[in-house]
This record gives structure tokens, C-alpha cells and sequence, in this order.
């Protein structure tokens, strides 16, 4: 359904010209959860923003590489053609529950305004609307709770505005930038529940960009995990876990605290810091941090290429597989 | 089971309480602002009274003696050509209230709107040409433009109101054009974007409403610069050209104050006094109210 090709996005910094995606492939199906996974900086962000055609430009600039949604490349559009897109073709909710939503407007107008944006709807209709949409996200008494504003709500209700929000025009793909980052962990894991239950309920793809592996695990069919800008692995869930191909992969899911398991003296951490993205080395990025590294490994830049269980991997020297 | 949710939010939702009537509440509390307004509202009621025909409709005409005493019939006396002081003073409040609300409108409109479009695009070429305009506005002497304006209209009526419209605006502008610099990177404006509305749409929207609490102010404060720009200009015969003003009955006292006649003056003096400290006291009440920073 959602196919991006060759996709790289580069802004202009104070340090020059600076790639933030490089050369990005990936596709997502129809009903599908996948995760995009990595640090902070590693270009995550900035790919789902391309999604919608909202990198900030200037100073951010698509290169190249096509964004295709039912095989319509969305880079081709202008802007009143990508505005017809965004909230109803593609949604978007964002870290920050708390400033999402604008203060001084109520929810209801708020929510009112997407739906007469994309759907020719009085304003008895879009308000009827918008209360069906905040009971379906689990809002107690919405009718009562549209006509309130933002900072009348908690955190996770607010995240649950949000997310009725993006949904209220039954977008074919929703773009979930650290959805419940910002939330504590109990909120965390409903609103997690939420967007899964109601994935399935409006038949959606949903790209989750976080750096909880913790949460693809709980939510996700399939991960990409990203590192400076360029796609590293892609897997389905299990066999990601289980078998990382991928150093940087391992060394991800090695670094997650394990309450249950025997007792280690310090957390595993990958060794090193992430290159400056500035003044990236040549071949692999990871090279320098990496424990498998080999001298063709600073020479050559990988690329992704399909391994065993529809994976792919961009790795000189992968990890073998292992088959339990 | 469904009943389990309804009591759970009337337990956690607080009093419904929206942004204004957060500020109302605060208002409430300010004596010196509530003072403040009650005397505005007099000054209003006395300007809407004019207007209507209700009082002092007589000001122009001579109804005593050369310079009268303050007498039960005249209660500020009468001038130089026996006009009484006191319906000239109660017609100039309507002068002022009709030019302090207009200018305070329109100036405030236009400072708005060409803020947020400024600080919107800001490094784009609509910040630098609405920043090149506030620089020429700035550089030019207030009394000067007036003067200068008065002369190309040929002596209109509304040259004044244009000069204060057009210099007004500046300050406004400027303070829009920082807040909408700092309310474009919140996530609420990205949110906005990306539920597919235009960017004219997201300016109007959802940025100028959240600058209204420092329009508000500087409406108020736009108010009181105009009544005192009045004034001046007035005075220095650039001001209101027909009608009646506070500024004028100051002029017209500059004979009389030589003679030893002080209650045009004074007249004119103390209700402009009264009314510029009045909206000071409101503008400054109306400020601690609406400021987001500021606790209950």
C-alpha cells in the first residue's frame, strides 16, 4: 500500500549540508503495524514527516525518491494536493500530548475542523461525529468532554483526543511519531492497547517511530530499525528478537533491561558515540562501534540486502541466523 | 457498567472553567482594575449619552455670560464667548471615546495581522518588507507624520485618525510578531498542518487566537496613547478640525489661563485625567489577568 523508494531528505546546517535520510526503501501493507526503530537523531522523525510532506523547508529539502500511497507518488503533488492527503489519506499524532492540541480552542472545535476539512459535513454532523470518534478512543462522556479545553485533560486523554483526531476521517495510514513517549507507563500501555485495537477496527496501516523496543515488541508485526539515516535491518518481529542480524540490532536489544532474568552487574551498552552525521566516515557507519568489524567494513558502504525470513539487513559481516 | 465511566468523569473533570473566564475570575479579584473599570464605564455611558442626543447636545451654543463663575447653571462656568464648560468637557468624552475605540480597533487589527504574517514567514520576504515598514513608521517623528498627513489630506477630519492608525500599529506588530515566532514551533502548528489545513488558515485560526490576551492589552493601552495623542495635537491645531475635544478646550484656555481664568482648563485637565487613569488601571489589571505566566 505505502511503497517509498531511494528516499533522502538533507538539510542545511551551520556544518554544511546535511543528509538526515539516506537512501530509505521500505513498504508498508495494508493493516500492518511495523516500527521504526532507532536512536535519537537517526533520521526516524524526519522520515515519517516526509510521509506527509511536512519536513521543514528550509532548511530541510527532499532529495530524491518517490513516496508511493496506492501507487501515487505523493512527492509529485503540490501543495494543495498533499493538503487533501494529510488528515485524511495519512494522519499523524505526535510526541507531545500536552502541546498538540491547541490551548485556546476547544476539542470539540478542534476535532470539528479535520472533519469539515476533508468531509462535507454541517457542523451538527461533524460535532455528532467528532463524539462518536472520542467515545470509540475510550473518552468518558464525550459529549460532555468536546466542549472542554485541552488543559481541562490529562496527558493520556488528551494523546486520546489526538488519536480520535487522526483517525476521525479514516485515514488509510497513520503515522505515530513516540506516541506515548511523553505519557506515564500505565497510560503508556492503554493508548498502546488503543491504536492496536483500533488498527484493527478501521483496517489501517500504522508506522510506529519510536526507540522503545519495548513497544514494537508489544505492538508491532515488523521493525526497521534506522542508524544515521539509513535503514540498517528489517524484520518481522520475531525473528528480530530472536535473531538480530544486524550488530547494531543486538546491540539494541542487548541494552534492554531485563528485571526478570538473573542478575547482571552493569547493563550492556554499545561502546562508542554516534558519528556526527556532519562529517559521517566512509563505508558502514557503524563500523566504529561495531564488534564484528573487518577492514572491508570502512571501504564499503552495505547496503540492504533480503536475508532468510523476509528479512533484510545492511551488514558486510551479519550475524548468522539462529533457528530454535 | 455503562454508568461506570459517567461517575468516574464527574469525579475527575474540575469545574468547567475555559481560558477567559480563568482571567474574569482573576479580574474580579484586582480592586484597583474593578475601580478602574467602573470609572471607564461612567466615561462610556456619559460618551453613548452624547451620542444620543441625551445630554450636553447644547455645547456649542452660548447659554451665559463671558467667562461665568461655576454657578448651579453652569457647573464648571462658562468661556470666553459664554458656552458652557461643562457640556463642552461631557461632548469632548465622546470625542475621545470615538476616536480611542476606532484607532484602538483598526491599529490593533492591522498590527496583528501583519505580526503574525511577519512572524510566521520570519527570514521570509513578508517579515522583511512588514519589518521595513515598521522601521520607516519608526523613524519618522509621530507629530511630524501627523502634520504631514494633514497637509496631503487637505485639512480632512480623519487625517489624525489615519496618522495615529498608521504609527500605532507598530508596537503591536512587533509584539505579535515575537509571539508567533515562538508559537509556530509548538507542536499544535505542526498538528495543524498536518490535518491538511492551508497556512493562511493555520495563521487566523489557531495562532492569532492565542495572542489575543496581549491584543487585548495593547488595544487598551492603543486607547489611551490616541486620548493623549488627542490631546497634543489638538492643542497645536493639527488635531480635531470640528466638533469639540478635550484638546481643544486646553488650546482655548491658553487666552484664558493669561486672564486668570483656569476652568476650561481644568475641566478639560481633570477628565482626561480621570479617564487616561482610569484605563491604566484596567490595562494594568487586564495584563496581570491574562498573563499565561502568571499563577491564578
Amino acid at each position: 500500500m505505502l511503497e517509498v523508494r531511494d528516499l533522502a531528505v538533507e538539510f542545511d546546517t551551520e556544518h554544511g549540508r546535511v543528509r538526515a535520510v539516506n537512501n530509505v526503501s521500505f513498504s508498508v501493507n495494508a493493516g500492518e503495524v511495523v516500527g521504526l526503530v532507532g536512536e535519537s537523531g537517526c533520521g526516524k522523525t524526519v522520515t515519517g514527516l516526509s510521509l506527509l510532506g511536512l519536513v521543514p523547508s528550509p532548511p530541510g529539502k527532499v532529495v530524491h525518491g518517490e513516496i508511493l500511497l496506492d501507487g501515487d507518488d505523493l512527492l509529485k503533488l503540490d501543495e494543495a494536493g498533499m493538503r487533501r492527503i494529510r488528515g485524511s489519506e495519512v494522519s499523524m499524532i505526535f510526541q507531545e500530548p500536552m502541546t498538540a492540541l491547541n490551548p485556546v480552542l476547544t476539542v470539540g472545535y478542534q476535532m470539528t475542523e479535520v472533519l469539515r476539512l476533508h468531509k462535507s459535513l454541517s457542523q451538527q454532523q461533524a460535532r455528532h461525529a467528532a463524539i462518536d470518534m472520542l467515545g470509540i478512543v475510550g473518552i468518558p462522556a464525550p459529549s460532555k468532554r468536546i466542549d472542554e479545553y485541552p488543559h481541562e485533560m490529562s496527558g493520556g486523554m488528551r494523546q486520546r483526543v489526538m488519536i480520535a483526531m487522526a483517525l476521525s476521517c479514516g485515514p488509510k495510514l497513520l503515522i505515530a511519531d513516540e506516541p506515548t513517549t511523553a505519557l506515564d507507563v500505565t497510560t503508556q500501555a492503554q493508548v498502546l492497547d488503543e491504536i492496536v485495537r483500533l488498527q484493527h477496527q478501521f483496517e489501517m496501516a500504522v508506522i510506529l517511530i519510536t526507540h522503545d523496543l519495548g513497544v514494537v515488541a508489544q505492538t508491532c508485526q515488523r521493525a526497521l530499525v534506522m542508524y544515521c539515516g539509513q535503514l540498517v535491518e528489517a524484520a518481522p518481529i520475531n525473528s528480530l528478537f530472536a535473531s538480530p542480524l544486524h550488530p547494531y540490532t543486538q546491540g539494541l536489544i542487548g541494552s534492554i533491561p531485563r528485571i526478570r532474568e538473573h542478575k547482571i552487574e552493569r547493563l550492556p551498552v554499545i561502546e562508542g558515540m554516534v558519528p556526527d552525521i556532519a562529517a559521517l566516515p566512509d563505508g558502514c557507519h557503524f563500523a566504529d562501534r561495531c564488534n564484528r568489524v573487518q577492514a572491508d567494513c570502512h571501504e564499503r558502504s552495505p547496503v540492504l540486502t533480503p536475508s532468510a525470513d523476509a528479512g533484510a539487513v545492511a551488514c558486510w559481516h551479519p550475524l548468522e541466523p539462529q533457528h530454535d | 457498567m455503562a454508568a461506570a465511566p459517567e461517575t468516574i468523569a464527574r469525579v475527575a473533570a474540575p469545574p468547567h472553567q475555559g481560558l477567559w473566564s480563568k482571567a474574569f475570575h482573576k479580574f474580579c479579584r484586582d480592586r484597583a482594575g474593578l475601580v478602574g473599570l467602573w470609572v471607564v464605564v461612567l466615561y462610556a455611558i456619559v460618551a453613548l449619552g452624547v451620542w444620543l442626543g441625551l445630554w450636553a447636545s447644547d455645547w456649542a451654543e452660548v447659554t451665559g455670560p463671558k467667562w461665568g463663575p461655576v454657578s448651579a447653571e453652569h457647573w464648571f462656568g462658562t468661556n470666553l464667548i459664554g458656552q458652557d464648560i461643562f457640556a463642552r468637557a461631557l461632548y469632548s468624552t465622546r470625542t475621545a471615546f470615538e476616536l480611542g475605540l476606532v484607532v484602538a480597533v483598526l491599529s490593533t487589527f492591522v498590527g496583528a495581522v501583519l505580526g503574525a504574517f511577519a512572524g510566521f514567514f520570519s527570514g521570509g520576504w513578508i517579515d522583511e518588507l512588514v519589518l521595513w515598514f515598521m522601521g520607516v513608521i519608526d523613524s519618522i517623528p509621530f507629530y511630524l507624520l501627523v502634520a504631514a498627513i494633514a497637509f496631503s489630506l487637505g485639512d480632512s477630519p480623519y487625517a489624525m485618525y489615519i496618522a495615529m492608525i498608521a504609527t500605532f500599529w507598530v508596537g503591536t506588530s512587533r509584539l505579535v510578531r515575537g509571539e508567533v515566532i515562538k508559537l509556530k514551533e509548538l507542536e499544535f502548528v505542526e498538528a495543524a498542518h498536518a490535518i491538511g489545513l492551508s497556512e493562511v488558515a493555520i495563521i487566523f485560526r489557531h495562532i492569532l487566537p492565542n495572542t489575543f490576551h496581549i491584543l487585548l492589552v495593547q488595544a487598551t493601552i492603543t486607547f489611551v496613547a490616541a486620548i493623549k495623542s488627542e490631546v497634543i495635537l489638538s492643542f497645536l491645531g493639527i488635531g480635531i478640525q470640528d466638533g469639540m475635544s478635550w484638546g481643544l478646550m486646553i488650546a482655548e484656555s491658553t487666552i484664558e489661563v493669561l486672564a486668570g481664568f483656569f476652568n476650561n482648563f481644568i475641566a478639560a485637565s481633570l477628565l482626561m485625567f480621570g479617564l487616561v487613569m482610569a484605563f491604566n488601571m484596567f490595562s494594568d489589571a487586564l495584563q496581570d489577568a491574562l498573563d499565561p505566566r502568571s499563577v491564578r
